[in-house]
Parts: structure tokens; sequence; C-alpha cells
């Protein structure tokens, strides 16, 4: 039966009910247990599975990160939690190094069935160090899977997936969204990788997006909408794999692109659709593919700065504007 | 069996090396992890062992001689072997390196260029941080390398300022793209799918006016060429133009933010610059009018009966949703009338007449000016196979996607014969001017309510004017009359468009 | 509060093994010795690419570790992989056609020299980043905890050995996987074995309290030990009290292994570091000499015996090579196969290699000379 929760109990139940079905399943991070999570996404799962699977680490994301893709080489399932994506990068040769590569390099003796999840992204002034969006980062590395939840039914679907999934899967959260309310089913299920959602449909325009800005797009799509501009959305659900024939088959419909991409724009996941649309819909497009990513800077702490570096509606209503002409 | 001993390599990048120094003599025995030379690598000074235990048997490279790596430098004569009767196991190799050293002499500038691009190829493969050894890296290396810093550094430099023009400078970067004007180059700027359509169109999109930057030929011109391509009016509902980038300094007031009972301000001129729409209907219509002969046969049709049974079926079908419109029959009738009247579902074909096997029925759809005002015609395939409900179902369908979406190509394309009705406007009577290549086009008035004579009595009802604009080289006046009385007789008795 | 042992056990518990075990000791350094020397030889006629680090001089210490846990103990080591890989059990044909770039290889060719891996053998391969291995040790010593404890609702049975050089000490994720062993109580031996370079650079110019490394552990609160690496039997009596402790209590050990390698520290490196002198003065007193000396003046083994050996041991090196010749190179559809464990796009899911499908049908080809075409569809 579905009822509204927040986000981060979708996670919560994700996780619970994976724990209670597959005892190799254990949860490690800083502050997951006793504090029951930084934010709050593993309250009360101390409680009911104790202290040796609701494990608290000290602040060491190469050592426990390291350690995690060890007991996955056991064929354990951990569930490793960054409190930021932003401190994944000091586990970067763990992550980076053994988790995507290890089955590759045994010859495929060792698998590494393993979750990173945490938070994503900007916008809550944390300044430059804390404020990463890592997913074109680590996409340009073959063998991890990145998956970016965007409501709450998303969420629990998703993760139960990427906790199922053989491979390693970097889960990509955000703190800005863990409060968000939405219909969640109490049962378990499943939602796919690599199978892009249809958030809205539409003929004039397609706009991708991964995650928080799926939401930005809704609403510039609701905007153009007056304007006439009938905006199809996409939400990726996870940028590797990647649903490029989702995005080729709305393209091919509306003969516009847009990709909205909260990283920075080099070498990016705009920049790597934008190609493969390119490549893909030549003949189909009536303008070059157009991207809305965060400035090409560090991410600013002043309130006024730091929204102008992301992408926002009134950003993509301005891209979808001049990507079909009408600006 | 005697064992050769051959150049090691000894480095990731050793291609060949020099042995500096021998360390044993020809009937020296040796064991097994011995040094017996000293060879300089690529990067350092090594020493070389053996891997075998025996005697050597002869030193075939000597001292301060430079060879490939694998190259037979020594023989080893194993245990109980005589080693002044040895040879190299692989003789031929032998011979391969005395060729190689006498090549070298003979042709030395050939010989470094090869190798300076090998070693390049190698040494920009092998890196990793697990290792500091290319502290002595030879001097063609570091040139080569620092050369390809610099070509990388300028590439990088010209994908910066690409993608500063993709995200930022869009705008700036085609203003001064345009001020060369378009195709000022002689080349055209088409969009790709504007390319595609034009070319499913057989359009040639030199004849079309670009309005993307720099005058790009982008999808909606192609449209608007296609559309207007149908066009069949001279005239064009006032302040149907469409929107653009260049009409930006001259915003359309919405009719409904006018106010009325305002006094009008002297009006304004100005130049409205043409849209590719607007210049094809120009072109189109002119030719028509210019080119057909037209003639004009007008006859007015009691509609009492018909809107009586109009009244009647929509309030049976109001259940269901379905509204029939006076133009429904009208597109019926016009099909059905087809059939007695073969010559006026035809085309002028220069040599010959083409009469068409299909009876695809256009209707005249203004659009509003949102979408950019003008008209396209829209047309009903095969109404004469269609019942009045499908008829008023497609022609809904077509109008409300022409004026939200727009019609498709196939959508507009292959009318035998079309309507244009302004009753809607309370028009009486006004004559259209042909849609190339029909032969003929019914201008159809307002049903109004007048005073009549009926079976000799004066009497109220309602009667509408119609009037077809032909073609006078496929259809003569006598043709057109029959036509229109048979259409009058099917109208003023509805019941037959019914079955 | 460091409770580091001196070198020489109390009591010499492997000279009380049986003199088969003992033998056994023997032949396995043997065998890596020979498989180091044609390593060498194979990696200068250019069979052998990239980099190649060889393990000549420090058999003692993996034959004598291995031999002092048991089969069912994970081991996981860095780069310098070759020893372990054969004192854990692995057939030396593999492990040289993965140095060849072979389909035989342990690992379809696909891992190289740095990366040799043996599930069946429980041997967590080798790992190419200096220090990267310790983290995952951890995670090792975690999971079977985790399995015995969690899962089985028993006690802990396994102790994971997790071997390092002396540069990894200066690494922050060794730091880290000490911190966690300790505040985790993980069953993990930390074997440092520490040679005295790291790289070309002396341990006393790059590690601070490089003399007495056991003063890492002491931070952690961890016990630790100081054992000759240049001798097995200190080796197996130094370690075989650690394993059971580790054993029993769950708790993590280090140990300050003191070896030598007696090559470079790759194959290009001409060690102008350090001085013939000190080469050979190690070289002089050799591992293996010491073990076979014992043999013989014990009784066990003869001079012919021993000869018969080394001849023994050559030929199957050399016929590890012919195999390794003769392995097809992988073939192209190899690029695509295991990078993920299901297929999708263009990835062709993954197939075990045939290390891991000989042990499953372990008897039905053991000596076959030919390499089978690894013809999985």
């Amino acid at each position: 039966m579905p009822r509204e929760i927040e986000f981060r109990e979708a996670l919560r139940e994700a996780m619970s009910q994976c724990m209670r079905d597959d005892p190799r399943v254990f949860l490690m991070g800083e502050e997951v247990a006793e504090y029951n999570g930084a934010y709050k996404v593993s309250k009360g799962m101390l409680d009911e599975f104790g202290p040796r699977r609701v494990i608290d680490t000290p602040i060491s994301e190469n050592g426990f990160a390291g350690l995690g893709i060890g007991a996955a080489m056991m064929g354990l399932r951990p569930i490793i939690e960054f409190m930021s994506w932003s401190f994944s990068l000091v586990a970067a040769d763990q992550i980076l190094n053994n988790a995507p590569k290890m089955l590759y390099m045994s010859g495929g003796q060792f698998g590494c069935p393993i979750v990173f999840r945490g938070n994503n992204g900007a916008g809550g002034q944390l300044g430059s160090t804390h404020s990463w969006c890592v997913e074109s980062l680590y996409a340009n590395v073959p063998g991890v899977k990145i998956v970016l939840p965007t409501t709450p039914y998303e969420a629990k679907g998703l993760l139960r997936t990427a906790i199922l999934d053989p491979d390693p899967v970097f889960f990509l959260e955000s703190e800005r969204m863990l409060g968000m309310k939405g219909d969640v089913p109490e049962e378990p299920y499943e939602v796919p990788f690599g199978k892009a959602r249809i958030v809205r449909e539409g003929t004039d325009c397609t706009i991708v997006s991964f995650g928080r800005p799926v939401h930005f797009c809704i609403e510039a799509a609701e905007t153009l909408e007056k304007d006439g501009i009938d905006c199809e959305v996409l939400d990726g659900r996870s940028v590797r794999p990647l649903d490029i024939d989702a995005i080729v088959k709305s393209v091919r419909k509306t003969n516009y692109c847009v990709v909205v991409d909260q990283a920075w724009p080099f070498a990016s996941i705009s920049s790597e659709i934008a190609s493969q649309v390119h490549k893909r819909c030549f003949d189909d497009l009536d303008n070059h593919v157009h991207r809305v990513n965060a400035d090409d800077v560090p991410a600013p702490y002043a309130y006024n700065l730091e929204q102008e570096m992301l992408p926002n509606a009134r950003k993509i209503v301005e891209a979808v504007r001049s990507a079909t002409y009408q600006a | 069996m005697s064992i050769d001993i051959t150049m090691p390599r000894l480095s990731d990048t050793m291609e060949s090396g020099t042995i500096l120094k021998w360390n044993v003599k020809e009937g020296d025995e040796v064991s097994s992890g011995d040094v017996v030379a000293d060879v300089e690598t690529d990067k350092a000074t090594m020493e070389m062992q053996v891997y075998d235990d025996g005697t050597i048997a002869r030193i075939v490279v000597d001292e301060g001689d430079t060879v490939d790596v694998g190259t037979v430098i020594a023989i080893l004569a194993e245990e109980g072997e005589d080693p002044s009767g040895v040879d190299s196991s692989s003789e031929s190799s032998e011979k391969k390196s005395k060729k190689k050293e006498a090549k070298a002499s003979d042709d030395e500038d050939e010989e470094d260029s090869s190798d300076e691009e090998k070693s390049t190829a190698t040494a920009t493969k092998d890196r990793d941080d697990d290792e500091d050894d290319d502290s002595e890296e030879d001097d063609s290396d570091r040139e080569s390398k620092s050369k390809k810093k610099d070509d990388s550094k300028k590439e990088s430099r010209r994908e910066d300022s690409e993608a500063e023009s993709d995200d930022r400078g869009e705008k700036d970067s085609d203003r001064s793209r345009s001020d060369e004007g378009a195709g000022g180059n002689g080349r055209l700027r088409v969009s790709p799918v504007a390319r595609r359509l034009a070319d499913d169109h057989q359009i040639d999109v030199r004849n079309i006016q670009g309005s993307g930057p720099s005058g790009r030929i982008i999808k909606r011109d192609v449209m608007n060429a296609i559309e207007s391509g149908a066009e069949t009016r001279a005239s064009v509902p006032p302040g149907a133009k469409r929107k653009s980038t260049s009409d930006v300094a001259h915003p359309i007031v919405p009719a409904a933010a006018q106010d009325e009972d305002q006094a009008p301000g002297p009006l304004e001129e100005t130049s409205i610059k043409l849209s590719n729409m607007r210049q094809t209907i120009a072109k189109r219509l002119v030719e028509s009018k210019t080119t057909i002969p037209h003639y004009q046969v007008t006859l007015t049709f009691n509609m009492d009966p018909l809107l009586e049974l109009r009244k009647t079926l929509n309030q049976q079908l109001e259940p269901q949703g379905v509204k029939l419109s006076v133009n429904d029959f009208l597109v019926r009738a016009c099909a059905i009338a087809m059939h007695r009247h073969h010559e006026v579902n035809a085309s002028w074909g220069e040599d010959h007449i083409k009469v068409h096997g299909e009876v695809n029925v256009g209707i005249a759809i203004s659009l509003p000016a949102s979408r950019g005002g003008g008209l396209v015609v829209g047309v009903i395939r095969n109404a004469d196979q269609m019942g009045l409900r499908g008829i008023s179902a497609e022609s809904k369908r077509l109008a409300e996607k022409a004026r939200t979406k727009g019609l498709t190509t196939e959508e507009m394309s292959d009318s035998t014969f079309t309507i244009s009705n302004l009753g809607m406007f309370g028009v009486e009577h006004f004559t259209a001017i042909i849609n190339p290549p029909n032969s003929a086009i019914l201008a159809v008035g307002a049903a109004i309510q007048k005073p009549v004579v009926r079976d000799g009595a004066l009497a109220v009802g309602h009667e509408m004017q119609a009037t077809l604009s032909l073609d006078h080289r496929v259809i003569d006046g006598a043709m057109a009359a029959e036509y229109l009385r048979t259409l009058k007789q099917i109208i003023e008795n509805p019941a037959s468009v019914l079955v | 509060m460091t409770t580091a042992t001196q070198p020489q056990a109390e009591e010499n518990l492997a000279a009380k093994l049986p003199p088969d075990t003992l033998q056994q000791w023997l032949r396995d350094m043997l065998l890596i010795r020979e498989f180091e020397v044609r390593t060498m030889q194979a990696y200068q006629d250019r069979k052998i690419g990239g980099f190649c680090h060889v393990y000549i001089g420090q058999e003692a210490v993996a034959v004598g570790c291995t031999a002092a846990v048991e089969h069912k103990d994970p081991i996981i080591t860095a780069y310098r992989d070759h020893g372990h890989a054969l004192a854990r059990g692995m057939d030396p044909r593999y492990a040289m056609a993965e140095m060849y770039g072979k389909i035989g290889g342990c690992a379809k060719g696909k891992g190289g020299s740095m990366h040799l891996f043996d599930k069946p053998n429980n041997m967590f391969g080798g790992h190419g980043i200096v220090g990267a291995q310790c983290p995952l040790g951890t995670g090792l010593a975690f999971a079977t905890k985790y399995e015995d404890e969690v899962m089985k609702g028993g006690t802990n049975t396994r102790v994971t050995l997790c071997f390092l050089g002396d540069g990894a000490l200066n690494q922050g994720a060794f730091h880290e996987a000490m911190n966690l062993a300790g505040i985790l109580d993980l069953p993990i031996i930390f074997i440092c074995e520490n040679n005295g370079y790291s790289m070309g650079t002396a341990i006393s110019r790059g590690t601070t309290m490089g003399h007495n490394i056991t003063s890492k552990a002491a931070g952690y609160g961890m016990e630790s030990a100081i054992i000759d690496g240049m001798d097995i039997f200190t080796v197996y009596n130094g370690m075989k009290p650690l394993v059971d402790r580790c054993r029993d209590t769950s708790r993590p050990i280090f140990v300050d292994m003191r070896t030598y390698r007696y090559k470079g520290h790759s194959m290009s490196d001409p060690r102008k570091y350090r001085t013939k002198e000190e080469e050979q003065q190690y070289e002089s007193n050799d591992v293996i000499d010491k073990l076979a000396n014992w043999l013989m003046q014990e009784g066990h083994l003869t001079e012919d015996a021993y000869d018969k050996l080394v001849k023994e041991i050559r030929k199957e090196v050399r016929a590890s090579m012919k195999w390794a010749d003769n392995s097809p190179e992988p073939d192209i559809k190899e690029l695509y196969t295991d990078v993920f464990v299901e297929e999708w796009g263009p990835f062709l899911g993954t197939s075990p290699p045939q290390i891991v499908k000989d042990a499953e049908g372990a008897g039905n080809d053991e000596d076959d000379d030919e390499t089978r075409e690894d013809d999985d569809d």
C-alpha cells in the first residue's frame, strides 16, 4: 500500500528490507549507527540490526571504502555511506582503482557487489570542498554504475536494485531532497537501471537530466508550456548505464535537445550525451544540443553566487528557447 | 647443444644496448646468475647475468658495440660440450646482426630516425606511478614529449574557446557571423532535420529564407515553405504574422488585450518583415492568379433542410460528444458530387489533364497569431469514402493540430479540391484563388436567414451562397454549372449525404 | 605499550615438524627462486611486458608465513606477488601465462605481473598501488569474522594475512587500515616485508622511526613483533604463535619482517643506491641454502636428492614457460568481458579463467600440456 513518506525514509526502507532478506547486507559509514545517521537516513537501524550490521566508522573514507571492497570480494554485500560524496575524493583510489576494476583485473574471479551512497551536489552554501557533483568525474571510469534518484518512489526502488546488483554502484542522493515527500509502496520493489523515465510527455523539445535538476526541468517545462512550447522531460535515472535509446527516441520526435547536468560542463555527462545525440540524431536535429551545467568555476559560498552557478529553471527555459529558435 | 646469449631487455623501454664491458672472456666458465657484462641501456648502466651454467664459447659482439635487444652477443657451451666446436644455435640471427651493423654504418641517418621514432612510441606508452625511472630519459624522448605537451596545450585552449562560445558567447558569435551575411561565402546553412524535410518534399532549400542564427534554415522555415506551398487565398487575415527573432521589436498585441472602447490612436506606419510563409503565400498565389485562367460561378443554396437535419443529428449525437458542422456536410457533399463529375477532381498537366482517382478535400485553416498567423490547408483524404462523423472528427483534428502543434507534410499534401469557408465571419459572398494543382476551389459564405420564396410564397428561410473558382483550361462553364447543380441537389436533400 | 617480541622465538616449532613438510618448504622456495630467475629471463626476452618485480631473496617470508596459516585463511599482498601466489599453491603455468599476457593466465592475461589472483587458493591478489591492499585486507578480515559470527552465530575461525612493503608504511591507506583493524577488532596480521628500500630510497631516508617500525603499531595499541625473514625457521616460529593468537583473540597484529631483495625494485633498476658488499652479505647467507644445509645435517636430504630436486624444478618452470608460450593470446572479445558481471550494452558479462575451471573440475587434466581454447560462449 502506498503512503506518503520522506525521501530519507524511502532510502531507509530499501536498506532495511534488503538487510532483513539477506544477512550478507550491512551498512557502514560515519555516524550511521549511534547518531542515527548524519542526515537521519539510517535512523532506527541500529536498534533493529545491532552494531554488527550497522557500523560506525572513524572519519577515514579511504580506509572504510577499501574495507567494504575487501568484504565484497569475500562475497558480502556492503552498503558504504559517504556522508557526502565530496569526501569520497579521499577514497578515490579505492572506489576508482579497486571497486570497478577488480572483476577485470582478476579475470572474472572476484566481483565487487557493493553500494556506495550518500549526498551529492551543491546548493547548501557549503563552499567549494563540500559541494561536489561527482557524477561526471566518476562516470569516466568503466566498471561502475552511477545512479541518481529523483523522488522517494524512485529512491526506494533504485536503491534496492543497487543492493541486489552484482557490480559496484555509486548511489548519488541529494541532501536538498531528503525531506521531499511522495507516495511509496510499503512492499519491496525494484526500479531498473538504464531505463529512463518520461516525466512529462511533449512534442517540441527534449530535456534530459538526472537527479535533483529533473525537478528544475519540470518547473521549466511548465513555464514553457504557457508559451506554447511543449517539452518532453526525461529522468535518466542512471548515468551509467545510460539509456541513450530513450533520449534518441525522444529527440527524433522533437528535433531539439537540452541536457541539464549539475556538474561542470567540461568533459561532463552533458557533453557525453550531446556527443551521442549528435552522432545518433544528426539528421533529426534542427539545432545543436544545448547544455545547462553548473558554471565552470569552483562552488562559491555566497548565496546569490551559488544559486547563479547552479542549473535552475530560468536557465533551462532560456536554453530551450534558444535551442528551439524562440529566444 | 649450445645456448645463445642475447642482448637482454634491461628496462621497459630499452630497444638496443651497448656492451660497455665484458667481465668474461672466451673459455671462461660461468654459472647461472654470474654477471658477464655491463650493458648501457637507454636509462642506466646495468649488469647482465647469464641464466645457465657453461663455458663462454664465443663472444660475438665487442665492447663498445650497440645492438638491438634479442641479438646474439655471445654463445655458451653447455657442460660436456666442446667450446671450440660450437656455433650459434641460430646462425641466421648472428648473420642478421652482422648485416645490421653493416647497414648501420652505411646508412646511419635513416637508422637513427627510425630508432628515434620507435623509442618515442614506447616512451609514451610506459607511465606508472610506481616507478621513478624516467630521470635519465634521453634527450630525444624529452623533446618529443615536450612537443606533445605543447600540442595538447594548444588543443585544450582551442577547446576552451569553443566551449565558451558554445555556452556563453553564443549570441556574440552568432552576431559576428551574421555580419558576413547568410551564405555570403556561398555556403548555405541548413539544419540537418531541415535539410532532410526539404529533401523529402523536394523543396529546393536555396529558395528558402533561413530564420535561424546567421540565416540558418531551420525546420520551421521548411515547414512554413511546405505549408504555404498549399496556400490558396490571396487574402490573409490581418495581423497574421509569424513570431520570429526579427519580430521582437514589434510584438503582437493579442486581440483580447485591445480595449474596443478606447479611442483608436493614430495608426503607426510600420514595415513588417516577411516570414517565409508569407513569402511563399505571395509567390504561389501570384503564380496561381496570373497563370491560371480563373472564372467564377455562384449558386445559392436553400439551407433549411440541412440545418434541420444537422440539428436533429447533433441532438442524437450529443451524448457521444459529436457535433457536426455545416462545413462537414459540405465536405461530404463536395466529395460525393465528384463521383458524378470526375473532371472537376482534376489537375492541369501542361500537355494533359490528370483526373485523380482519389477525392482528397482540402480545408483552409487560418492559424492563430501565436503560431505566426497565415493559413494552411489540411487534407481530408478519401473524403468520399468517409461518413459524416469521420469527416467531422478528421477536420476537427486537423484544425486543432494545425493551430497547436502544426500539421505534418503528409497532412497537407495531395488535395484534389479545396473548400474555403468564411461563413463563420458572416461573409455572404467571396471568391477564392485556386490552390494549385487543384482545378477548383469552393468559397463558402454564411447561411443567412432572409426572406425567401418557397413554393411561390414569401417565407423566412436560410440561404447560403457558394462560389466556385475554376481553371478554365480544365473545366468549362457548363461543367462547373453541372457540378454546382449536383451539389445543390445534395445539399437541399441532405438525407443523401447520410448514405 | 608495544609488545614487540625479539627475533628468536622461544621454541623451534619448525624443527619439530615432519621432514616432509620441511622438504616441501625447500621445494616451494626453490620453485619461487627458479620461477623468478626465469621471469627475469623471459622479461629480458620480451615475453613479459610492463613492470615486473621479482621476489628473489624474500622466499622464506612467503613460504614461512603461508605455512603458519591454513588454506582457508585469506592472503593479500602488493605488486611483488609472484612468491605469495606460488607459496599459496598457484600452478606456475597460470602465473607465467598471466605475465605472458595469455588466455591461460590466472586472470586471462588481463591483470599482469602485479595482479595475480587465485580464488581457489584464497589468494586475493597482487595489488599495484602501494598500500592500497591494506584497507582491502581489513575488509577480508571483516568478512571472515562477519560470516563466522554474524551470519553463522559462531566465533571467528580465520586469519587474514595482509603483506605490505616498507614503502607502504608512509601511505595513508596503511594507517587507516591499521586504525580500522584496531577499532573493529579484526583478525588480521599486517606483515611488513621490510627489505630496507622503498624503490630506491633506503628506509632511513623515507620513514621516520625506520629503525623500529613496530613503533607504528604502538600508535594503534596493536601487538607487534620483529621477525627475521631471512630464515624460514624464524619466520615460521615467529608467525605460528601470532597466527594462533590472532585466530583466538580476533585482534590485529603487526609484524616487522626483516628481509632483503637480492634484485632491484623492478627490472630496470640498476641498484646504484646500495653497495655490492651489502648484497653479497645477504646472498652468502641465503635462505634456501640455510634450509638445505639444515636438512642435510639432519639427514633428511642428500646432495644428490637436492640436485635432483633442483633439476626437477627447473624442468617444471621451463614447462610452465612452454605452456605459457603455447597458450593463445586472449580473444579480442575478452576486452569486453569481466567489466560487469551481467551483460548489457557492449559488455559481455563474465567468464571464469582456466585456473577456476580447473579447480572446479579438479583432476580432469592435470598433465595436459596443451592449452585448451577458452571457447565459452
